[in-house]
C-alpha cells in the first residue's frame, strides 16, 4: 500500500497513525505540498482529480478521503467500533464530524502556518463550537465510566478526530478550556503503537527516564 | 481587592500523572499531580529557558520540562539537568511555587503563604468545568461574586447547584460546577450547556 504523504498534514498523519496502531506497513511517497504545491500539479491531478492529500493506493484501488482510508485499513477489526446499528451510526457521525474539524481547526492551522486565505475569526469560532460539542460528549462518556468517543474501546472515530484536535493550538485555538478532551487526547497517545508527528508528541512518561551515559 | 484563593478546575479533571495549565489573576500556572497524588501549582515557567512547564510531563513524583528535560520535584527544587548528569543542581534553581489545595473536589490556588480558608462547598459534588465567553456572566446583582449557590429546576428535579467562577480574561469566565447529592449529572451538564448559550446570547439565565 502506498500513501502519498506530507509530514505536516493532519489528514496524512491520521492514516499513518491508524496504520501504525494496526501494525500495517505503508510505503510512503512524499508530496511537496508546501511550498511546491505538487498536489495541484497535472501529474498529481491525474492520480487524484480533487488535488488533495493524502491518497492511498492499493493495487487498482485509489482512495482520496482520509476517513475512507481508516475504514479500509481497519475493516474487520475492533477499530470499526462495533457492528450494532447504533455503534456504526455513531462512528459515521464522528467521521463526518472530523470533516468539520478539518474545515475549522484545520483551516485555522493552514492559515497560521502556511498562509492560507481564510476568515480566521470565523474558522476559529467554528473550531471552538466543535471542541465544545466534543467536550460535552466526552463529559457524558466519562460520567458513564468511558473515555472513547464510541463504545468501550478506541475506534476509527477517535483516530479521525484526534489530529485536528491535537493540532488546534497551531491555529490559535487553545485546548485549555476542554479538560475531558485533554484526557481523551492522553488516552489516544497512550495506545500501544502510537506514533508522533511534528506538533504532536508522545507521552514521555510512558517510558522510564533515559539513563545517563 | 484581589481575591487570594482562585478556583482552577475540578480534581476529577486532573488525575495522577497529569499536568495542566492554570492561572492566578493573569499569572500563568502549571498545576500537576504526582503519581502518588500530591498536587502542586507553580509559575508556568522553567528556570532554564522559560518554557511553559504545563507543556511538560509527570514521571513519578517529578515534573519535567518538555524542552530540555529539567526535572523538578514536588517541592519545586530542580533535582536533575539531563545535559549535565553529574551535576547536583544548585538549590537556587527551583520552580516558583504557589499554594494549592483541594476541597470538595475543587482545586484552589493562591500565592505561597496565603492565610485563610478556601470557600466551603460542603454537600456539593463536582460535575464539570466550562468556559463562558460573555461579558454578562457577572449579571446585575451578581457582580463581584465568585460563587453562585442555589436551587434550580433541572429536568423536572430540584437540584442544589454551586457555580464557582474563575475570571480568565475580560469577557471569559471558567465556571466550575457542582451539584447536590443525587443530582443527575448528565442533566446538569446539559443544563450548563444551555445556560452558556443563553449567557452568550446576552440572555440572563
Amino acid at each position: 500500500m502506498i500513501l502519498y504523504d506530507y509530514v505536516l498534514s493532519a489528514s496524512c498523519y491520521k492514516v499513518r497513525l491508524m496504520a501504525a496502531l494496526l501494525g500495517v506497513r505503508l510505503d510512503h511517497v512524499a508530496v511537496d505540498f508546501h511550498p511546491g504545491r505538487e498536489h495541484r500539479g497535472l501529474a498529481f491531478r491525474a492520480l487524484n482529480p480533487a488535488g488533495t492529500i493524502p491518497v492511498l493506493v492499493d493495487g487498482d484501488l485509489v482512495l482520496t478521503e482520509s476517513t475512507a482510508m481508516l475504514v479500509y485499513l481497519a475493516h474487520g477489526t475492533a477499530w470499526m467500533g462495533g457492528d450494532t446499528a447504533v455503534a456504526q451510526a455513531q462512528v459515521q457521525g464522528w467521521l463526518a464530524f472530523a470533516a468539520r474539524l478539518g474545515a475549522s481547526l484545520g483551516m485555522a492551522r493552514l492559515h497560521d502556518m502556511l498562509l492560507y486565505a481564510a476568515d480566521i475569526a470565523a474558522v476559529r469560532r467554528d473550531g471552538v463550537a466543535c471542541l465544545r460539542q466534543m467536550e460535552a460528549h466526552l463529559v457524558e462518556r466519562r460520567f458513564a465510566g468511558a473515555i472513547w468517543l464510541v463504545g468501550d474501546g478506541p475506534s476509527i472515530a477517535d483516530i479521525a478526530c484526534f489530529p485536528s484536535v491535537m493540532l488546534a493550538p497551531d491555529g490559535g485555538v487553545s485546548l485549555d478550556d476542554y479538560p475531558s478532551v485533554r484526557l481523551w487526547t492522553r488516552a489516544v497517545r497512550s495506545l500501544a503503537g502510537f506514533i508522533e508527528m511534528p506538533g504532536i508528541h508522545r507521552l514521555h512518561e510512558l517510558k522510564p527516564a533515559p539513563e545517563a551515559v | 481587592m484581589t481575591r487570594a484563593w482562585v478556583a482552577n478546575g475540578l480534581s476529577r479533571d486532573l488525575p495522577a500523572g497529569v499536568v495542566m495549565h492554570g492561572a492566578w489573576h493573569g499569572q500563568d500556572l502549571a498545576i500537576w499531580r504526582s503519581a502518588s497524588g500530591q498536587i502542586a501549582a507553580w509559575k508556568d515557567r522553567c528556570q532554564h529557558r522559560g518554557m511553559r512547564l504545563s507543556h511538560g510531563f509527570v514521571r513519578g513524583e517529578t515534573l519535567s520540562c518538555i524542552y530540555h528535560g529539567w526535572v523538578y520535584g514536588t517541592s519545586g527544587a530542580c533535582g536533575r539537568i539531563p545535559a549535565h548528569p553529574g551535576l547536583v543542581p544548585p538549590s537556587a534553581i527551583r520552580a516558583e511555587a504557589f499554594a494549592c489545595c483541594e476541597k470538595d473536589g475543587v482545586i484552589w490556588v493562591a500565592p505561597a503563604g496565603t492565610e485563610g480558608d478556601v470557600p466551603d462547598l460542603a454537600g456539593l459534588h463536582p460535575v464539570r468545568s466550562l468556559t463562558v465567553e460573555a461579558a454578562g456572566i457577572e449579571a446585575p446583582g451578581l457582580t463581584g461574586m465568585e460563587i453562585l449557590q442555589g436551587s434550580v429546576m433541572i429536568a423536572g428535579q430540584t437540584v442544589a447547584l454551586g457555580l464557582v467562577l474563575q475570571s480568565l480574561a475580560a469577557g471569559r469566565t471558567a465556571v466550575h460546577a457542582l451539584c447536590g447529592g443525587g443530582g443527575d449529572v448528565v442533566a446538569v451538564s446539559r443544563w450548563l450547556e444551555d445556560l452558556r448559550r443563553r449567557l452568550e446570547r446576552g440572555v440572563a439565565a
